[in-house]
């Protein structure tokens, strides 16, 4: 009789777990922690094998299976913490909830307004996960056109830009990966593939076929900035940007202002001053004011599916933007999750009494990779190695 | 149970690989380089009495080195000893693509362990790219591996998985989720001291504790590679080998390429050094 009891009891106390535990799992959710029902459904199962009644080792235990990040341990604890205390205090304070919401959701160190600090005042020095400015070797180059500044170069001058990016990009698209496909003649033997073969003439090798690595495929995406305080440096970019494009399969380009527009078409022409001139028409806003966080989001919102982990994104822009700095900071984090480099060109990092200082620039250094120069050819040079993923 | 093995466990830790093998969920754990993601596993093994099986990955690394290749020289030498032989094609074909013919690599291993449940630890999954990782999602759902020419593989125990990752990049969601999570930070300076204990029992009471305070203040300066545990083991047993009995400026400055792998972060430790001298030794 009395064992019967206990059952029963011990039943409702389970499905009252259970209960609980969906509720726990809702409020994750609305906090911004995707918890998936498989996931709920093993933590309902770990609830069976653990010691319900120890408060730490629920909160172990759940937090590893309903967690699949640190950057959620967090939002986990907090949420944790009210939920146990529930059954004492009915009233939930919303408010120290709201908080944790605003938070972005990026893998990036969230950055705080100390980090940021920090960040500013010890960039150039090593600083892991941020970006650094990447090193310009000093006249190495005998032509003293590699040091000139782009805002005095001559028409004639500007085609050596392009030789440069074609020449880049020539050398980056022979670097071998480490897959293979197989291909008629080689220096390996592709053994599996000979095998197979040689069943036909009886387990006779009569017929090689070989493998080679396959080369190391980046995809480009450029977003060049082409506002008014971009004018002497963006025509240079621009022409940068063509090199690229008509040697590299993968580009995609950009330009924008106040407004995107996608050039990748009208770049693939024969002449640049073909490509310029349809550039001329066909886009607005060129060389008016500048909005980097409501182009990018532009950007990101119609064409994001192209970026992956294999896209080294390239910005072309000196991070003078009338929008909002919280919008570009938005945008930049959800590029940068989804791409594989992040590089940040800014021609007026060239001259050595710039600092980033703009509140557009602050905003997105922490979602950048490579914060670079691009004031001369020997700048563009330097960023070869960051090309490749 | 992880205490005997020299492994100094957390609860969190026992945790997570409690609930991992109650639930046969893998167990991914992240954490920066050098806290020890790797010894779990090998703890875990060697406190289950059982084989410990691992994979480290790498960029590229696929199938045919990670599950399965056939052994081609077995293979060739085979048919050139049968060739007078009066077999049909399709006997030979049945003979060289046998059991007798195929490499197990790691995770095939892993699988057809017959005595008993093996650690399978799949180290660094972080540096194998996108299409591996699909892969393995695939192999770590069912425990089952398809070979075209012999056929499906099911697992006769299912592998107790370790995965570590050191966060140079995002794993898939779909893996995130399969796995249980755990995160490994530095350890605080009274775990620390007890794993330079129990790891390197040699080591004298106070140099012991000297050395992981001088670890726990490199730790908070701005270095770009922060040593790990590791590294603190390293310095403990050159320590003990180079008999030091007390930490001074000298014996550090000989042994810091123990915990520092960075010319610019041995200069810049160098600088310090005087300092962290006067506070930390005597």
């Amino acid at each position: 009789m009395h064992g019967l009891h206990g059952l029963k009891q011990d039943r409702v106390m389970a499905e009252l777990e259970v209960e609980k535990l969906i509720v726990f799992c809702r409020e994750l959710r609305a906090e911004g922690v995707s918890v998936t029902p498989s996931e709920a459904v093993t933590a309902a199962s770990a609830l069976q094998v653990i010691d319900t009644t120890d408060r730490n080792e629920v909160f172990l235990s759940l937090r590893s299976i309903l967690t699949t990040s640190v950057d959620d341990f967090p939002i986990f604890e907090a949420l944790f913490k009210r939920f146990w205390s529930r059954s004492t205090h009915k009233f939930v304070q919303r408010e120290t909830l709201q908080n944790s919401t605003l938070r972005q959701q990026s893998n990036t160190p969230r950055q705080s307004p100390k980090n940021l600090a920090f960040f500013l005042e010890h960039w150039g020095s090593s600083f892991s996960g941020g970006a650094q400015p990447v090193k310009v070797p000093g006249a190495s180059d005998t032509e003293s056109l590699t040091t000139k500044d782009f805002s005095e170069f001559t028409n004639e001058e500007l085609e050596e830009v392009s030789r440069l990016a074609r020449r880049m990009v020539r050398r980056l698209a022979r670097r071998p990966s480490r897959r293979w496909r197989p291909v008629r003649r080689g220096h390996r033997v592709n053994l599996r593939r000979s095998l197979r073969l040689s069943l036909k003439t009886g387990g006779e090798l009569i017929e090689l076929t070989y493998k080679e690595r396959r080369p190391k495929r980046t995809k480009l995406v450029v977003l060049c900035d082409v506002s008014g305080s971009m004018d002497i440096y963006s025509r240079l970019l621009l022409q940068f940007v063509y090199g690229l494009q008509n040697s590299f399969a993968k580009v995609e380009s950009f330009v924008f202002a106040t407004s995107l527009a996608r050039i990748t078409g009208e770049l693939k022409n024969k002449t640049y001053k073909n490509a310029l001139d349809r550039l001329a028409t066909n886009v607005r806003g060129w060389s008016g004011g500048t909005r980097i966080g409501a182009s990018l989001a532009a950007f990101n919102a119609q064409w994001l599916r192209r970026v992956d982990s294999r896209t080294v994104i390239i910005i072309l822009s000196d991070g003078w933007d009338t929008g909002e700095p919280e919008q570009l900071a938005e945008a930049l984090a959800l590029l940068q999750r989804r791409a594989g480099r992040m590089i940040w060109l800014n021609p007026l990092l060239g001259s050595t009494d710039y600092a980033p200082v703009t509140r557009g620039m602050q905003a997105a250094l922490p979602y950048i990779n490579v914060f670079a120069p691009a004031h001369d050819l020997a700048s563009l040079r330097a960023l070869e190695p960051h090309l490749v993923l | 149970m992880l205490e005997q093995q020299v492994y100094v466990a957390d609860a969190a830790i026992a945790t997570a690989l409690y609930l991992s093998m109650a639930l046969g969920k893998p167990l991914l754990v992240e954490g920066p380089a050098g806290v020890g993601k790797t010894e779990i596993a090998k703890a875990l093994a060697n406190a289950l009495d059982t084989r410990l099986i691992r994979l480290q990955c790498y960029e590229g690394l696929d199938a045919t080195t990670a599950l399965y290749e056939w052994n081609y020289p077995k293979q060739l030498l085979h048919l050139k000893l049968e060739e007078t032989s009066t077999a049909s094609e399709a006997e030979k074909e049945a003979v060289i693509f046998s059991e007798a013919f195929l490499l197990k690599r790691p995770l095939l291993q892993a699988i057809t362990q017959h005595d008993r449940a093996p650690v399978l630890l799949i180290d660094e999954i972080d540096r194998s790219d996108e299409e591996f990782e699909a892969f393995l999602l695939e192999v770590l759902s069912d425990y089952q591996v398809t070979i075209p020419e012999i056929g499906s593989i099911k697992a006769t125990h299912r592998p107790h998985v370790v995965l570590t990752s050191n966060r140079s990049r995002d794993l898939s969601d779909a893996l995130r989720r399969r796995c249980l999570y755990h995160w490994i930070d530095y350890p605080s300076l009274e775990k620390e001291l007890e794993i330079v204990r129990a790891k390197v029992p040699g080591i004298e009471a106070d140099l012991a504790e000297r050395l992981t305070q001088v670890m726990q203040a490199t730790r908070t300066m701005s270095l770009s590679k922060i040593p790990g545990v590791a590294e603190t083991l390293d310095w403990a047993n050159a320590l003990v080998a180079l008999q030091a009995t007390e930490l001074n400026e000298q014996i550090v400055g000989e042994t810091l390429g123990c915990f520092l792998k960075d010319e610019a972060d041995i200069a810049a430790f160098k600088t310090e050094l005087p300092r962290i001298c006067m506070d930390y030794t005597d």
